[in-house]
């Protein structure tokens, strides 16, 4: 820490160790250079444009040196000026420490010489820089859990590399809302309202892949980006300036995905990433949507899967026969000794089985499904059993799936025809995302359906009169199989409007909410029963309690025929108290995929209610977007 | 058993013609989450992910130490970055020693700065000894540091 002499001059001007630099001259000349106007100042500074003037992303006040800085490009880059010529004294806490990326910019555009700077000691900002020490990017994209509401679209981050070899030992750039409630609804709403302030942390990488890998088992892609390492240094400098700044973190826009934008730009600012979703009709930002934009920015140079522990499980028991599998299951669950396989197996399997039952204690054990003494106990007579019997020539590798930002878009509408009850309609549908039980499943995970916003219009020309048929805010539907191995809870929730046969024969709407849980089951690779007990709230005026709730079961099965074609044939009966009445329904939903655009859907249904059937039929064309 | 460990390792270390420096004084927090890295920064607090609803990473897995008492290489001088990366990773790199390859063995590998040349036989050497470098389930990362150490210089 060098000790300086200094005399503060009126003009606000510091001298380091050779002459003092005029502030107002450094005023002067960004405005001559029109510096406020430069790209990669409103990109570090997070504006855009609004109404005449600018905005900030920005919430926290820390992060200006003007009082209007948040609205005032000018202003604020004055400020600056003002800022990086304050005495050294302030160690890290100086403006060349704390906003690196700002003040590398000011002092190449003012053509400053760094010498003539103040030249305080940024010992964490430079510790923090070694550390990391960035090489390479790499977009990281931990996908949703398969039956994990929370991490429904994803979840995107930055690996930044470093001259490390091995990946496991670079660093994670992570963008997340702070938050400490527990509870699914406080967070969900809170979220969607943007009540939470998102921070950047940056952490080992392994961190990170544990958390998705084992934790959450969720399959993580990697999108390797051509960013020069100065590039990327200037990445993870614009990430320092943002470590503790808060956000207010807004699920659908201002979340993860689109925060890392603004990095990206900052790498590079003549890309252009973050505007084409303020100029878009919908407001939201969906992590996998991210990718192709940073894909279509030509960005990405190499994609990568890393398979989760389940998957990894999943994979491995597939190579095996039924009885290696229960043996493997055995030594893992039942504690069976690893050590007397050799009278039954080859050497391979031998090997699969012992690794196979170290994941599976390793996932059993990360979902609190083993004690921690057992845990031990059985874990390393596992390992130490293997270790005897030498190593595989090639690693097993898990397939790679599709590729997430090769699915299909997020968004759907539809157009189409059919008969209800004798009578014609023309049908719209239309979908702000995600993805439908009925949607190719390429790039998305099997058995998860996540629909949000979601509306169906008819028109029936007879009657000349259009109708809204059903409005979801939220349907979710999530498959998960059972086997040896996992025996998961499937489950679902709806909630909106809908429309169904009342007393009098006419379809009303009304408000529900639907909700269940059950039990699925693989019956071969492309066909996938299961059951559920659902829970049905109805809410309307025509009740005379105003209310109706029911229950009763689903049983469905869902087949993939070809790879081009899926079949949902699925039925149920719910039981009403309040207001007594049955409804039993059936349902065959057939869609056919043209291309990555979009396909056809066939759907037949019957339903009876208060003792009145009704059945249709509809065809309809989809198209994604 | 960790004491017999540490009288060997003292053992070797005194009849040891190499000098090997001791390891430097560790962080009182031992070696658990974020204790080296950014310690000090704001925003470094406990972060829900974004899209989960998990805490990060300070899970501890059956044979990893978690926080405390990790106990300190005295054999080797482990970077604080070994130290934390092994803690954090025990159970996944004993199932790597044990298969005798995989991802983060390799880590581990050059953060003990083996030689790119060496690494089969470092990874063959650690696999044929597993019953060294995990000598029980009660193992710290410290030992297992050191066990390595031991049978791979």
């Amino acid at each position: 820490m060098s000790v300086s002499l200094l005399v503060l001059l009126p003009s606000g001007s510091a001298a380091g160790t050779g002459p003092s630099i005029d502030a107002t001259s450094l005023k002067r000349m960004v405005q001559e250079r029109a510096l406020a106007e430069e790209r990669l100042w409103h990109v570090l500074m997070h504006y855009r444009a609004k109404g005449s003037g600018y905005e900030s992303l920005v919430d926290d006040p820390d992060y200006f040196f003007a009082p209007r800085g948040k609205i005032d490009p000018a202003a604020e880059l004055a400020a600056s000026v003002e800022a990086m010529l304050a005495p050294p004294d302030q160690g890290d806490e100086h403006f060349i420490c704390r906003y690196p990326a700002r003040s590398e910019w000011l002092v190449e555009s003012l053509d400053v010489d760094p010498q003539i700077l103040s030249r305080p000691d940024c010992v964490k900002r430079d510790e923090a820089l070694a550390k990391v020490d960035p090489q390479s990017a790499v977009l990281v994209f931990p996908a949703a859990h398969n039956n994990g509401p929370a991490s429904m679209f994803g979840h995107t981050l930055l690996r930044i590399g470093s001259s490390y070899q091995s990946e496991l030992l670079s660093h994670a750039i992570n963008y997340a809302a702070f938050s400490t409630d527990t509870n699914g609804l406080i967070y969900a709403f809170k979220g969607l309202f943007g009540l939470y302030d998102g921070y950047f942390t940056v952490l080992p990488y392994y961190e990170k892949l544990n958390e998705y890998s084992s934790l959450e088992h969720r399959d993580v892609w990697e999108y390797r980006l051509n960013l020069e390492p100065e590039e990327v240094r200037r990445l993870v400098l614009h990430s320092w300036e943002m470590q503790g700044i808060a956000s207010d973190y807004f699920f659908f826009d201002e979340n993860c995905s689109f925060l890392l934008l603004y990095l990206l730009e900052a790498a590079r600012p003549e890309l252009n990433l973050t505007q084409p979703y303020y100029d878009r009709f919908s407001f939201w930002v969906i992590p996998s949507d991210t990718i192709v934009s940073v894909k279509e920015a030509g960005l990405v140079e190499e994609v990568k899967y890393r398979p989760s522990l389940a998957t990894r499980i999943e994979h491995k028991a597939s190579l095996l026969d039924e009885s290696a599998r229960r043996k493997s299951h055995a030594i893992a669950v039942a504690g069976a000794s690893p050590r007397e396989l050799a009278e039954n197996y080859s050497l391979q399997e031998q090997r699969q089985i012992l690794d196979l039952s170290a994941e599976y204690l390793r996932y059993r054990f990360s979902r609190k499904e083993i004690e921690e003494d057992r845990y031990k106990k059985r874990y390393l007579p596992v390992l130490a059993a293997r270790s005897a019997l030498g190593t595989e020539d090639e690693m097993v590798e898990v397939p790679r799936p599709v590729p997430p930002e090769l699915g299909h878009a997020p968004g759907r509408w539809a157009l189409g025809a059919g008969a209800r009850d004798s009578r014609y309609f023309l049908e719209f549908n239309w979908r702000a995302a995600y993805h439908d039980l009925l949607d190719p499943d390429e790039g998305f995970t099997q058995g998860a359906q996540i629909n949000f916003i979601s509306l169906k219009a008819r028109y029936f020309p007879e009657r000349n009169n259009l109708r809204l048929e059903n409005l979801h805010l939220v349907d979710i539907f999530s498959l998960a199989p059972r086997d040896l191995f996992f025996s998961p809870i499937s489950w679902k929730v709806r909630g909106g409007l809908e429309r169904k046969p009342f007393t009098d024969g006419e379809d009303l709407l009304y408000v529900g909410i639907n909700t269940g849980g059950g039990m699925a089951w693989n019956l071969g690779p492309d066909a996938l029963l299961y059951l559920m007990a659902d829970a049905d709230l109805n809410l309307s005026d025509r009740f005379r309690d105003k209310v109706s709730l029911g229950a009763g079961p689903t049983l469905g099965c869902l087949l993939q025929l070809t790879s081009d074609w899926k079949a949902h044939l699925h039925g149920g009966a719910l039981f009403y108290g309040f207001e007594e009445h049955e409804h039993y329904r059936a349902v065959l939903e057939q869609n056919y995929r043209l291309s990555r655009e979009g396909g056809v859907t066939l759907k037949a249904g019957w339903e009876r209610a208060f003792d009145q059937s009704k059945a249709e039929i509809m065809l309809s064309l989809n198209r994604y977007f | 058993m960790r004491k017999l460990g540490v009288a060997l390792c003292a053992a070797v270390l005194m009849t040891s013609v190499s000098t090997l420096a001791l390891a430097a004084p560790y962080g009182t927090a031992g070696c658990g989450l974020g204790s080296v890295l950014f310690k000090d920064e704001p925003g470094g607090v406990q972060i829900f992910a974004a899209t989960t609803n998990a805490t990060f990473g300070n899970q501890t897995f059956g044979i990893t130490t978690g926080t405390l008492n990790c106990g300190d290489p005295i054999w080797v001088t482990g970077s604080a970055e070994t130290k934390q990366f092994v803690a954090h990773n025990m159970d996944a790199l004993a199932a790597d020693i044990a298969a005798g390859q995989g991802e983060t063995l390799d880590a581990f590998a050059e953060l003990m700065e083996v030689p790119v040349d060496q690494r089969a036989a470092f990874a063959e050497t650690l696999q044929k000894n597993f019953d060294q470098v995990f000598t029980s389930d009660q193992v710290v990362m410290a030992e297992v540091i050191d066990n390595t150490a031991l049978l791979t210089r």
